[in-house]
């Protein structure tokens, strides 16, 4: 315990050395008054609530798009929003049921596990509050009573890369899931197939960088006829793109998503192209047809499913993108 | 009464136990053999596993498992768990970069300060675990849940996302990348410094445990604290230390994962945790504390290391490594239990 | 015939001279009283045995001596000096180790790093510092082989040494690292006639070289084989106090086993 004493002093040496260097470094944060990300002229308030539910897992830049456009959404047409999320599904179920029980006027939800959430989807409608899908579920939104659906189509996402990859010359593209048994991502890499016939799959833990960068290493240098690899997230387009540097690897990156990085990567030309689903278009649809709906009985899409995506990034349209992902819009 | 004592008929001499015998109450020598089966497994099955690049890339995956597990061996040796070694590594990379960032500050006192807020996590687990009497599984997965949360909300707050910003711009970035992740090609070979990094921590870890007082009480601190106590060994101290131990190697490999990624995902490092625990147990390391070795612990995370990369290099889908990992760990556990049978046993009278 | 324990001990000790005195000590545990009134005398080359049922302080009193828990009344005398301890390694600073039953060895460390544990040699003083391995290997090696205790291997888990040995490993680490007084928590409780016969003798012989023993049991056969004086506590008080000339085995047993208490008892249960 004696020790702590000098630990201490040791700490408190330390905190002056940085308070004494501080302001004299470059490379951090602009010091400019912040803007608020999501700004805009807020509405007067409408007094509507509007739940809004997803299957998040914490710590997916994804999905604070996705909030980014709920919130403006909210801020422009004058809702309060609720959020909540949880990657299990029955857990889900039981908060699209707590929306339901404390009678919000709307309720925007990810489908992402259709059958497990039909229950209290239909507890909604039978209440007589509208659903609205987004995200995911695009094939069962009707079947289990939503009004609207705004997403991207994943397969149809994944068909359009593949077959932008083949038209390109792609023989042996690598799809790269990032995550285990997840549906979404599955669907991706099956629509790249359907194009590109070459394509492989590989299975990486997104939680480790260095565990992705070093297996898809491996796989290259398992494989040398890989001529692209398909990332199925931001971050593992970074990892992938340092693996194709050590294995000495010509193979080129796609990646589905966008963040600040990728985007500058793309502006450098590291990555081809990125295919984006406009998460922030989703979240900002999702409450604003709620919205119509609850204030004016409009219906958006015609029966039909609206597409978020997939919009092609590269390094044509990339210097218009690249401020809206430092906003985290993009 | 000067004498009141007679010794029974002296022995002729020690016995030596066989050789078998002593092999065998080694922790790391089941891992040894599963080591070599696999690595000539991969070896028969995996062209491409056959070169020194490939070698080189198995040692590096290994590495970033390894220099921690060494930590959570040492521990588990002391009869502690540490569940939040897996996180701690993210918390000290997302610390150092966002605070950087954000007050503008060079990269080394965000190092600095990181690491003194990794050793003081460590300290307060070792502090809680020892004052309460918890087990140490409840307390550090109370520590796990903390720092998940903390890093989430806390890059969130900062950076308005979920991944911490770019830090190759700012100052130190190119001293620091030196220090904790740069590589150097032997031939065509390259080879991460986080490598000899790894290789150094086993070997002061060795040294420490078999040639040192302090590795005289890890081993008595967990084979019998209370044994240990009564003879004068400063048990709180030892097992505080053994904690801040981890969350130093923890910090080590946040800082290689920062400089060599320039950005980290706040979510990032969950489940690792475990992948240190069963280096530690496939290394021979016993569950309860009291037996294991850093070799054995080494050599486990060299395991996952082979397995993981050699089923890709194999050509094979790797969804089924985890079985293989669960497989691993079953065998490694059973072949503890006999190990620990055979050693506790009496052997000679 | 060896007789090394003799050689091993301080040399200043003598005989009858008291080395822990115990003053009307007591021991609360807020509103439990565990012990009271205890007056005890522990002479070099004495043994002082301590009899008493579970429950009747005898654990309490060991934690006195040993430092693991203060006492809170009267006043505890080391060598004329009162002293309140605060932890085992403050009574162990002057001279009294304890030996406990279950907790003697650690089992899965080798027979001479338990010899050397708490007091091992090092190279240096640095942190780091290098055993002297082979060092403490000959000493514990010719040390127990002195003392009479065969192990066959010093590099093999004192684990797999018999439950006699181990506390016989535990007694001659005590004393050679220079203990005075030795307390032997119930150390032939779990053991079997022969083995009690192997750790009996070892008290014998640590008595001989002039140290102060505390011999703590329930068993009255084993005391009086070593004993010079006997205290039974009952309740957390002294029901008895006598030396081996005023107190002969049977009068122990009978008061160890209950006394009128028992007598009564039998009366009750009517066979005779």
């Amino acid at each position: 315990m004696i020790r702590l004493s000098r630990t201490l002093r040791f700490a408190a040496a330390l905190s002056v050395t940085a308070l004494a260097a501080a302001a004299c470094s470059g490379g951090g944060r602009e010091k400019t008054d912040d803007t608020d990300t999501a700004g805009g002229n807020a509405a007067g308030s409408t007094g509507y609530t509007i739940a809004f539910i997803t299957h998040e897992t914490p710590g997916d830049t994804f999905w604070d798009k996705v909030k980014n456009g709920a919130q403006q959404a909210a801020k422009d047409t004058g809702v309060t929003i609720k959020y909540s999320n949880d990657p299990e599904a029955p857990k889900q179920a039981v908060l699209i049921q707590n929306a339901v029980d404390s009678k919000v006027n709307g309720i925007a939800t990810t489908l992402v596990t259709p059958d497990a959430l039909a229950g209290s989807v239909k507890a909604a409608t039978d209440a007589g509050i509208p659903v609205v899908g987004f995200n995911s579920g695009i094939d069962d939104y009707q079947r289990l009573g939503a009004l609207m659906y705004f997403g991207s189509d994943e397969t149809l996402a994944g068909t359009a890369a593949g077959k932008r990859i083949a038209e390109a010359g792609g023989k042996h593209p690598l799809c790269v899931i990032q995550q285990t048994g997840s549906v979404a991502l599955e669907a991706r890499c099956k629509g790249v197939l359907s194009s590109a016939p070459g394509t492989e799959n590989i299975q990486v833990n997104g939680a480790d960088d260095a565990a992705v960068t070093s297996t898809l290493q491996a796989k290259l240098a398992q494989d040398k006829t890989i001529d692209y690899i398909v990332t199925l997230g931001a971050p593992q387009a970074i990892d992938a793109l340092k693996a194709i540097e050590q294995a000495g690897s010509s193979a080129k990156v796609v990646t589905f998503d966008l963040n600040q990085e990728a985007a500058q990567d793309i502006k450098d030309g590291k990555i081809v192209f990125s295919i984006d689903q406009q998460p922030y278009v989703q979240g900002y649809m999702a409450v604003t047809s709620l919205y119509l709906n609850i204030k004016n009985g409009n219906d958006i899409g015609g029966g039909k499913a609206v597409l978020t995506g997939p919009s092609f990034v590269d390094k044509d349209n990339i210097d218009k993108i690249i401020p809206f992902t430092k906003n985290n819009t993009r | 009464m000067t004498s009141t004592i007679e010794a029974p008929a002296p022995a002729a001499g020690r016995v030596k136990l066989g050789l078998s015998n002593r092999l065998l109450a080694r922790p790391e020598i089941g891992a040894l053999v599963a080591a070599v089966i696999i690595f000539i497994f991969f070896l028969s099955l995996a062209p491409s596993f056959r070169s020194a690049e490939s070698f080189f890339t198995v040692l590096y995956q290994s590495s970033v498992i390894g220099i921690v597990a060494c930590g959570v061996g040492l521990l588990m040796i002391g009869g502690e768990f540490d569940l939040s070694a897996g996180v701690i590594v993210y918390t000290a990379g997302l610390f150092n970069s966002m605070f950087c960032w954000y007050f503008g500050v060079n990269l080394w006192i965000g190092a600095f300060l990181s690491l003194a807020f990794c050793l003081l996590i460590g300290f307060l687990n070792g502090y809680l675990v020892m004052r309460t009497g918890i087990p140490s599984f409840l307390i550090t997965l109370g520590t796990f849940f903390v720092l998940q949360g903390a890093n989430l909300g806390v890059t969130k707050l900062v950076t308005k996302t979920v991944s911490s910003l770019d830090v190759s711009n700012i100052d130190g970035y190119d001293s620091l990348g030196k220090v904790f992740s740069s590589s150097f090609k032997v031939g065509s070979v390259t080879v991460w410094t986080s490598v000899i990094w790894w290789i150094l921590f086993v070997a002061l870890a060795t040294w420490a445990l078999q040639r040192t007082r302090v590795g005289n009480w890890i081993f008595a601190v967990g084979g019998n604290p209370d044994s240990a106590r009564a003879v004068g060994v400063p048990v709180l101290r030892t097992k505080i230390g053994l904690f801040m131990t981890v969350s130093f190697l923890g910090w080590f490999v946040g800082m290689h994962q920062l400089y060599r990624f320039n950005t980290l995902q706040a979510g990032g490092g969950v489940g690792n945790e475990f992948l240190y625990i069963i280096a530690a147990v496939v290394g021979g390391t016993l569950l309860t504390g009291g037996f294991g070795n850093s070799i054995g612990v080494a050599i486990g995370a060299f395991i996952f290391g082979m397995t993981s990369l050699g089923i890709i290099y194999a050509g094979w889908d790797p969804n089924w490594f985890k079985a293989f990992l669960g497989v691993m760990l079953l065998l490694a556990v059973l072949v503890n239990l006999y190990v620990k049978r055979m050693s506790t046993m009496r052997k000679v009278g | 015939m060896t007789d090394t324990l003799a050689s091993h001990a301080d040399q200043g000790l003598h005989r009858g001279e008291p080395l822990i005195e115990m003053e009307e000590v007591g021991k609360s545990y807020g509103a439990i009283r565990a012990l009271r009134g205890i007056n005890l005398r522990v002479n070099a080359g004495e043994v002082t045995c301590v009899l008493g049922d579970n429950g009747a302080g005898k654990s309490t009193l060991i934690k006195i001596m040993s430092g693991l828990h203060p006492h809170n009344e009267g006043t505890l005398r080391v060598d004329g000096k009162p002293e309140t301890f605060s932890s085992p390694r403050e009574a162990l600073g002057h001279g009294i180790a304890t030996v406990y039953q279950d907790l003697a060895v650690v089992s899965l460390m080798e027979v001479w790093r338990n010899f050397f544990l708490g007091s091992e040699l090092t190279a240096g003083k640095f942190p780091l510092a290098g055993l002297k391995v082979r060092q403490m290997r000959e000493i514990a090696d010719t040390e127990l082989r002195k003392m009479g205790i065969v192990v066959k291997d010093i590099n093999q888990p004192i684990g797999t040494l018999s439950g006699g040995q181990r506390q016989c490993v535990a007694i001659a680490r005590a004393v050679y690292f220079g203990a005075r007084v030795l307390i032997l928590d119930e150390p032939t409780a779990a053991l079997g006639v022969k083995q009690s016969g192997v750790v009996l003798k070892y008290v014998a012989a640590a008595r001989a070289a002039g140290l102060g023993v505390v011999f703590i049991t329930h068993n009255p056969h084993h005391a009086y084989m070593v004993g010079d004086h006997f205290v039974i506590l009952k309740l957390g008080e002294t029901t008895l106090d006598k030396t081996r000339k005023e107190v002969s085995l049977d009068e122990l047993t009978t008061q160890m086993a209950g006394g009128d208490e028992l007598a009564e008892l039998s009366h009750e249960l009517g066979r005779k």
